[in-house]
Order: C-alpha cells, then sequence, then structure tokens
C-alpha cells in the first residue's frame, strides 16, 4: 500500500474511533440521565456535557465526512464544466476551504490562550480550554482530511466522474 | 449592499462546489471583517462552538443511530412480511406493501434516505421479479419514502425546531394526520396503476398468516411505542426518547431477533456520526450568518417588506410554499432549513401564522425536494438501488410527487387537518 493510501487508512481508523466512541457516549449519558431523572436524582452536568459532547461530534465527525467527501454541496455546475475549467475550479474549492480552515484554527487557538483559568459551570475540574480545543483542533484535521483525501478529488476531477448522480442512472 | 454581496458570494461558492457549510462560514467571516474589522474574529471561534452545542439537536445522531440499528437487525424484513400478509391480496400488492411498510417504517426511522435504503433493497427487486416496471417500482419506494420526514420521529421537524425556537413534539404530532393521509392516497394512485398495468395479486388473505407475522414483528411494533408513546405523553423529551429508541433497537435487534452483530453495529454509528457531523457543521456555520444577519436586522427588514406589500396569511403562505418548493430543487432540506427559516420566521409570526403549522408546510416542501431533481437526495438513492434511469422514474413518479402536493395544500389552507391532534392533546 502506498504511504500516503497507508496514511488515509490509519487517520480514517482513528477518527472512526473517536466518532464511535462519542456516538455511543452521548446514547449511554442520556440514557443513564433519564434513567436517574426518573429516580429523582438528576445529574447537574447532563445538559453541559452532552452539548460539548456534541460539538465534539460534530467536528471530529465533520474531519470524517471531509475525508469520505460527504459534506453537502453542489458539484453539478463543476462536474459539467470541460476538463481543464473543472480542474481549477476544484483547485479552487479546496484552497477556499483550506483557507476557511486555518483561518479557525489560529482564532480558535487565540480563544484557547483567551479561555486560561475558567471552567465548566457544571464541573469545575474541567476547564474550558479542554472543551474548546475542538475548534482548532478539528480544524487542523479537517485541513488534513482534505489533503489526504485531494489526490483521489482531482483524478477524479480529471476524469469527469459525477458524485450527485452516478453514470449508470443517468445514462441506463 | 454588503447582504446583496453576501448573497452573490455565497452562490459562487456553493456553485465552485464548495460545501454549504464552509460557504456559509467564509461569507459570514468577510462580511463580519468587512463590516467590524479583524478583531471581530476571535468571535468567529466562539460562535462556531456554541453553534455545536445546541442540546435539542442531540436528538439527531440518537435517532439516526436508532434508525441505522434497525436496519441492521432484520427488522426491515419483518415489517414487509406483516404488511404484505396485510395488503399483499389488493391487486398491485407489493406497492402497496412498499407503501404500508414505509408507514410502519417512518415511525422509527427519521430519515426519508434511511427508508428508502432499508426497504428498497427488499422490495424493488421483488417487484422487478412480479414484472412490475423498474422505474415505477423505484418511483413508489422513493415517494412513500417521503413520508419518514412528515411521520415523526423527524430529523427534518426537529431542525425546524431548533432553528424556529418551536416546540418539536407539537411539530411530530402534527405530522401524523398528514402523513398517514399521505400514505392513503399514494396507496390510491399504486391501485390505479395496478388497474393500468395488470400488476398482479402477491397472495390472498388469511388471519392466521397475519397473525403469525404479526406476532413475529411484535418486538418491532414495540419500538414505535417507546418512542412516540414516551414523546407524546410526555414521559420523555424527544432526546431522551431517541436514546431510550437506541437501547430498545439494540436490545431487539441483539437480544431478540439476534441479527445485529458488531460490523453492522459499528457501521450504525459510523454513519450516525458522519450524518450528524454533516448537519451539525451546517448548523454551526450558520450561527455566524445568523449573528451577522441579526446585527443587521435582516429577517425582521424581510418582515417589514413583504408585511407591507400584503398581511393576508394565506398570500404569504403562497409565497413562502413556492420559496420552500424552488429551494427543495437545488438545496437538501437541512441546510434549506438551516438557512432560510431563521430569517423567515419573524414574517411568519407577524402575519399570524402557527410556527407548528408552518414547520409542517416547510417539512412537506422539502419532502417534495428530495423527490425532484437535480439535488433529490430520496429518488437518487431509489434509482441507485433499482438501477433506474433517474428521468423514468421521475415519469412515474410525477403522479406521487402530485400527491404530496395535494396533501401541501391540504395542510397549508386547510390548517385544521395537521392541527386537529395538536389542539386535542395540547389545548
Amino acid at each position: 500500500m502506498p504511504v500516503l493510501a497507508r496514511l488515509e487508512y490509519w487517520f480514517e481508523r482513528l477518527l472512526e474511533l473517536i466518532v464511535m466512541l462519542l456516538t455511543s457516549g452521548l446514547a449511554v449519558i442520556v440514557l443513564l440521565a433519564v434513567i436517574y431523572r426518573k429516580a429523582g436524582a438528576s445529574f447537574v452536568w447532563y445538559d453541559e456535557v452532552a452539548s460539548i459532547m456534541l460539538a465534539w461530534l460534530t467536528y471530529y465527525g465533520a474531519a470524517l465526512a471531509a475525508l469520505k467527501r460527504a459534506h453537502i454541496g453542489f458539484p453539478g455546475v463543476v462536474e459539467a464544466m470541460p476538463r481543464k475549467w473543472r480542474l481549477a475550479a476544484v483547485i479552487a474549492g479546496e484552497a477556499i476551504i483550506i483557507g476557511f480552515f486555518a483561518l479557525l484554527a489560529w482564532v480558535g487557538w487565540e480563544v484557547l490562550l483567551v479561555l486560561e483559568g475558567s471552567y465548566l459551570i457544571s464541573l469545575p475540574t474541567v476547564s474550558n480550554q479542554f472543551t474548546q480545543s475542538v475548534i482548532p483542533i478539528g480544524a487542523v484535521l479537517f485541513i488534513l482530511a482534505q489533503l489526504l483525501s485531494l489526490p483521489r478529488t482531482l483524478e477524479e476531477a480529471r476524469r469527469g466522474l459525477h458524485h450527485e448522480i452516478p453514470p449508470e442512472i443517468l445514462d441506463t | 449592499m454588503t447582504i446583496l454581496f453576501m448573497f452573490l458570494g455565497l452562490v459562487a461558492l456553493v456553485l465552485l462546489n464548495v460545501p454549504i457549510a464552509v460557504a456559509l462560514g467564509v461569507v459570514a467571516v468577510v462580511a463580519m471583517i468587512a463590516t467590524a474589522g479583524p478583531d471581530i474574529l476571535p468571535n468567529v471561534a466562539l460562535v462556531m462552538f456554541d453553534g455545536s452545542t445546541k442540546f435539542p439537536l442531540l436528538a439527531i445522531p440518537l435517532f439516526i443511530l436508532a434508525g441505522a440499528i434497525m436496519n441492521s437487525s432484520g427488522i426491515s424484513r419483518r415489517l414487509i412480511a406483516f404488511a404484505s400478509a396485510l395488503l399483499g391480496f389488493i391487486k398491485g400488492g407489493l406497492s402497496m406493501v412498499t407503501i404500508g411498510a414505509s408507514l410502519f417504517f417512518a415511525e422509527i426511522s427519521g430519515s426519508a434516505v434511511a427508508d428508502v435504503a432499508a426497504l428498497g433493497s427488499i422490495l424493488i427487486p421483488a417487484m422487478k421479479r412480479r414484472g412490475y416496471p423498474n422505474a415505477f417500482a423505484a418511483a413508489v419506494t422513493s415517494s412513500s419514502a417521503t413520508l419518514a420526514v412528515i411521520i415523526p420521529p423527524s430529523i427534518p421537524m426537529i431542525l425546524y425546531a431548533v432553528m424556529a425556537d418551536s416546540s418539536v413534539v407539537q411539530l411530530f404530532v402534527a405530522g401524523v394526520i398528514p402523513g398517514v393521509l399521505g400514505g392513503f392516497l399514494m396507496m390510491c394512485v399504486a391501485y390505479w396503476f395496478a388497474w393500468r398495468y395488470n400488476f398482479p395479486v402477491e397472495e390472498s388473505f388469511h388471519l392466521p398468516r397475519v397473525w403469525a407475522t404479526f406476532k413475529d414483528a411484535a418486538w418491532a411494533f414495540l419500538l414505535p411505542v417507546i418512542i412516540l408513546g414516551g414523546i407524546f405523553g410526555g414521559v420523555v423529551t424527544a432526546t431522551e426518547g431517541a436514546a431510550l429508541a437506541v437501547f430498545a433497537a439494540l436490545f431487539i435487534g441483539g437480544v431478540i431477533y439476534r441479527e445485529l452483530d458488531w460490523p453492522h453495529l459499528r457501521e450504525a454509528m459510523m454513519d450516525g456520526g458522519v450524518q450528524t457531523a454533516v448537519v451539525m457543521l451546517l448548523v454551526a456555520s450558520s450561527a455566524l450568518v445568523g449573528v451577522f444577519l441579526t446585527e443587521q436586522q435582516v429577517p425582521q427588514q424581510l418582515a417589514a417588506t413583504i408585511g407591507g406589500l400584503t398581511d393576508n396569511k394565506y398570500v404569504v403562505l403562497a409565497l413562502l410554499n413556492v420559496l420552500f418548493l424552488v429551494l427543495g430543487l437545488f438545496l437538501h432540506s437541512a441546510a434549506a432549513i438551516i438557512l432560510v427559516v431563521p430569517i423567515v420566521i419573524p414574517l411568519v409570526n407577524a402575519v399570524g401564522i402557527d410556527p407548528v403549522h408552518f414547520g409542517l408546510i416547510v417539512t412537506l416542501n422539502l419532502g417534495i425536494g428530495q423527490q425532484t431533481p437535480p439535488v433529490a437526495s430520496v429518488l437518487i438513492t431509489a434509482c441507485s438501488v433499482a438501477k433506474a434511469n433517474i428521468w423514468e422514474v421521475s415519469k412515474y413518479n410525477v403522479y406521487f410527487i402530485a400527491v404530496l402536493l395535494a396533501v401541501l395544500l391540504l395542510v397549508t389552507y386547510v390548517p385544521i387537518v395537521p392541527m386537529a391532534l395538536v389542539y386535542f392533546f395540547y389545548g
């Protein structure tokens, strides 16, 4: 297996593991919260922790979705372009996406520095730096996912493959 | 002027195939810097974090996960067997079974794509074997799957409720009558096709067989009782109902039916996580746009402008129906709800439309959008399963889309149809 493909494989496995842990963790926490609430012993930290886990699932899952190129887009116009224009459009689009997440990683890091010394309201031992670290980390992971899947995307753009509607559905 | 540039920039980026979530973030950041300078940038990280921590949206990953587990647990097969015993004696029985099974499946799954993938993989090949035109098989499976977003639980409804600050439980209740009515009308259309093309009867009606298949699927029927009974009865919230559904599905699939294995469960968790992240990233970046538009008072200006032209709520509803139908042609339902609902909701409130009533109208419009190319996620999934041509399928599908449009008109202009149960339960 080429180095890039191996890297992509292990990167995907890592993100899958994180997403699975977060998804199953959320289900367990919500179920336990219902049981404890019915037993008259509600968790004080439930709303805050579950919401933060949802944010983590958003950004770690978004990186995995980027690797799978699963984010909602409108590929029709780019796919209909002549090959040269199509490649240029794909490269421009990739640059915009990477630029946005690079900015998000930077401002996310700046915010972490400001948040030093602040903690969650319901769990005073957990710092806001830890919970909000998902923004810069998630942004960097998103960029990595874009870069690792870029060769595949460029190859598809070069060959003119359709994403939204598989060819057999259009042509049969 | 900034708003116009923002809109044009958004259109340009979307046409460049930049994911809509990223396109929203880019135009919002540019607009924020243009109006408030670069010092505003740290707010981008804070809003993107806060935007993804909306507690009621926690129901989305859990409902997706529950649906994916059920798909892998043999539940679809049992529902189809029961629907076949119940409806297979009617002419064109398999198309009736498809619509009937979709109605049942809609009660445990919030996603039409999940519905069409689960049922279509079994029923489309079965219809082909029995001589149904391939394109018809795909059309009936695709259209009936849209019932999943009207009948509770429904992921678009959860999104709408959060965006419009409305009651998700009341929206779920409002979806029951239009969903069942839509299913019944689709069966009428399927029956008409059955007479026209002489589709076969599947099996004669035998009460013992209906009972046997019901007993086999009884655990599957417990799921909607747990989910909807708990939510409607006020025992649990929508989010908690979704978590209960996950564990009930795990128990039924793993312990009772013994058909759930680790590879399927792993795939279910992955699907749930990725689909959630795709929607939630949209929610987070739309929060950036929302902050900017609210500061510029765009929703209020829109409400005042249209309110100045007409204060007739039925005219406003007609305009909004056209807007959402057109958006449904080009946008996925989640994107359309997240982008447009926060902007139009002040207008909806200003002309006195019940936000729950409007929520169902939006959901129905976007359900129709799932059936209309070029962006038609459910239709494309059905075509992919059937290996059928999208335009051939659409020739049959227009009849079923006409049913959905009729239900939409009824829901829009006879509000008591969706709201009767809401008034009954919640006064």
